[in-house]
């Protein structure tokens, strides 16, 4: 027998229990999803079955939103805040350390949080927004049907803006000086330095951000389950939520996992789209 | 280059404005877990508690199952953290130190593993679970964080295990010494603080995560300081007291543990994503 190469000896371990314990559930999902609850093959049924439920394609109407609406406004904030960091001034170091706290926070903890600063009738926010007469009268933050979703894109803003900051402060770190030096010499202002030389500069970092935040989106539960549960009147409600509720409160293993299919297939599908658009905007930019 | 005076002031109040953004939340939580019951419900809110009371962290710690749960999270954290670096100490350095047929794919696969949807895998994992008899229990719960946390660490540890010279493996293989030898003699001490970030990062995502431990721990002896959050929280009652307290007792380790380590873990995260 032909003896095994010494680095896969050493990836081995890791490599089977990631088999056992990601790629069997995978294949796993794959099986439940044509079977009935006794295991026998049914075909198309359970997808048929999710496909025709009221609920889904609210659901994926609502994870839409709730991923697009989180990922335009961490990448503008969190890149603001980059740039703010990368100027020099007396505290900076205090104010990075405090900026990165949004990220550290537990997600329940977050959620928790923030469900108490929206409390209608005695949360923080509410009383600043009457107080200051911004609002004529409190707002049911997280029952009003036009401001339950948004409060909940916020928290998560609120939640993962930092990380893009940490991220994008790294790439900016790593622009050569001289960069800037002959912008300045040709003139240029704060604007045009931030418009022609960082943002093409930190575009790759930008990039895998924008990668992992749509793919963190897509798989975040705790924020909106812990605070509303998908609720009210499925308002809140995203596809992770549903297929969780599925499986775990209705225990319909089979349809959960033909959902978990369906998911599963689309969220590769866009970002593989998206590798693919960009890797071509990144040809032509060359 | 000297500043204009409206950039410097703006830099202020962007610094500003961050400030209060990011430490708001948290310093609510401080100042309500420190109010009296009343006080949680008086309009106007006071902005600092008027009587200032320990009374809710009395509560949360001596009459709920809070300690019993930050023991579980412990354990469990712990536990997967430990079982996450020793698997990724190795499969970082074989990919790092050699090249052999189909790493390519074996590290595409590992990291692929990141991009999985929780939502996709968790029945399958739960009835996976149930097979090998491990729901509620905490050998459940520290394999399943293992493979969570461990696509990030093998990625952040083969960045670091490539940015030490094999040189100096080299000289002590000729001396005689093992693969094995040479790897926990020479290689782990210079990587001690890749070694750290990581560490950090497991343990951090494991304290953290929720929905996990919301489907394999159903009991009280092994339910993590999240569900126990979460615990506090009904449809028609909150004790809104005892949940920012318990927020503090949950946010307070992790937070020092990541501020004292903030420089190494972002170092480490970081490094990856601007080489490329």
């Amino acid at each position: 027998m032909r003896r095994l190469p010494t680095g896969l000896l050493f990836a081995m371990p890791a490599l089977v229990v990631m088999t056992m314990l990601i790629a069997y559930p995978v294949v796993y999902t794959g099986i439940l999803s044509v079977t009935d609850a006794d295991g026998a093959f049914t075909g198309a049924e359970n997808f048929r079955d999710v496909l025709a439920a009221r609920v889904t394609p609210k659901a994926f109407q609502n994870t839409l939103w709730w991923v697009g609406g989180s990922i335009v406004f961490q990448i503008i904030l969190g890149t603001a805040t980059a740039i703010l960091l990368n100027q020099k001034f007396p505290g900076r170091g205090i104010v990075r350390s405090i900026a990165v706290i949004p990220w550290v926070v537990p997600g329940i903890v977050a959620a928790t949080t923030w469900a108490w600063m929206f409390h209608t009738e005695f949360g923080i926010i509410n009383y600043m927004m009457t107080s200051s007469g911004v609002a004529d009268a409190p707002i049911g933050w997280l029952t009003n049907r036009h401001t339950v979703m948004p409060a909940m894109i916020a928290i998560n803003i609120w939640k993962l803006f930092p990380f893009v900051a940490i991220m994008v402060l790294a790439g900016l770190q790593s622009i050569p000086n001289d960069l800037y030096e002959a912008a300045r010499v040709d003139g240029a202002s704060f604007w045009d330095e931030t418009w022609h030389v960082t943002l093409p500069q930190v575009r790759p970092v930008l990039i895998a951000v924008t990668l992992l935040l749509v793919i963190w989106a897509l798989n975040h539960i705790t924020t909106i389950y812990a605070i509303t549960k998908g609720g009210p009147a499925n308002l809140t409600l995203i596809t992770p939520i549903q297929i969780f509720k599925l499986g775990f409160e209705q225990f319909q293993f089979n349809q959960a996992a033909a959902l978990s299919v369906i998911f599963f297939t689309v969220a590769m599908v866009i970002v593989a789209l998206y590798i693919r658009f960009l890797a071509q905007g990144g040809e032509i930019a060359k | 280059m000297k500043r204009p005076a409206i950039g410097t002031a703006a830099i202020y109040a962007g610094a500003l404005l961050l400030v209060l953004v990011c430490l708001f939340p948290f310093m609510w939580m401080l100042v309500s877990s420190l109010k009296e019951l009343r006080e949680l419900y008086t309009i106007p809110p006071s902005w600092i508690p008027k009587n200032p009371t320990l009374e809710n962290y009395a509560s949360v710690l001596w009459e709920s199952n809070i300690p019993r749960y930050f023991l579980n999270s412990v354990v469990i954290s712990v536990g997967s953290t430990v079982l996450a670096i020793i698997l990724a100490v190795f499969a970082s350095y074989g990919f790092a130190r050699f090249r052999f047929r189909g790493k390519a794919a074996a590290q595409s696969f590992v990291l692929v593993g990141q991009l999985l949807p929780t939502a996709a895998i968790i029945v399958p994992l739960f009835i996976t679970l149930r097979w090998l008899d491990l729901v509620n229990t905490y050998w459940g719960l520290i394999l399943v964080y293992m493979i969570i946390t461990l696509p990030l660490s093998v990625w952040m540890l083969t960045s670091y295990f490539r940015a030490i010279p094999p040189e100096l493996e080299e000289a002590a293989i000729i001396d005689g010494a093992s693969r094995v030898g040479v790897l926990f003699r020479i290689t782990l001490p210079l990587s001690l603080p890749g070694l750290v970030a990581v560490a950090v990062y497991a343990f951090v995502t494991t304290w953290n995560e929720f929905i996990f431990a919301l489907c394999f721990a159903t009991d009280s002896s092994v339910k993590t300081l999240p569900i126990g959050l979460a615990e506090f929280t009904t449809e028609f009652n909150t004790d809104w007291g005892s949940v920012m307290a318990a927020s503090m007792i949950m946010t307070v380790p992790v937070a020092l543990l990541f501020l004292s380590m903030q420089r190494l873990f972002i170092g480490g995260l970081t490094a990856g994503a601007t080489k490329g």
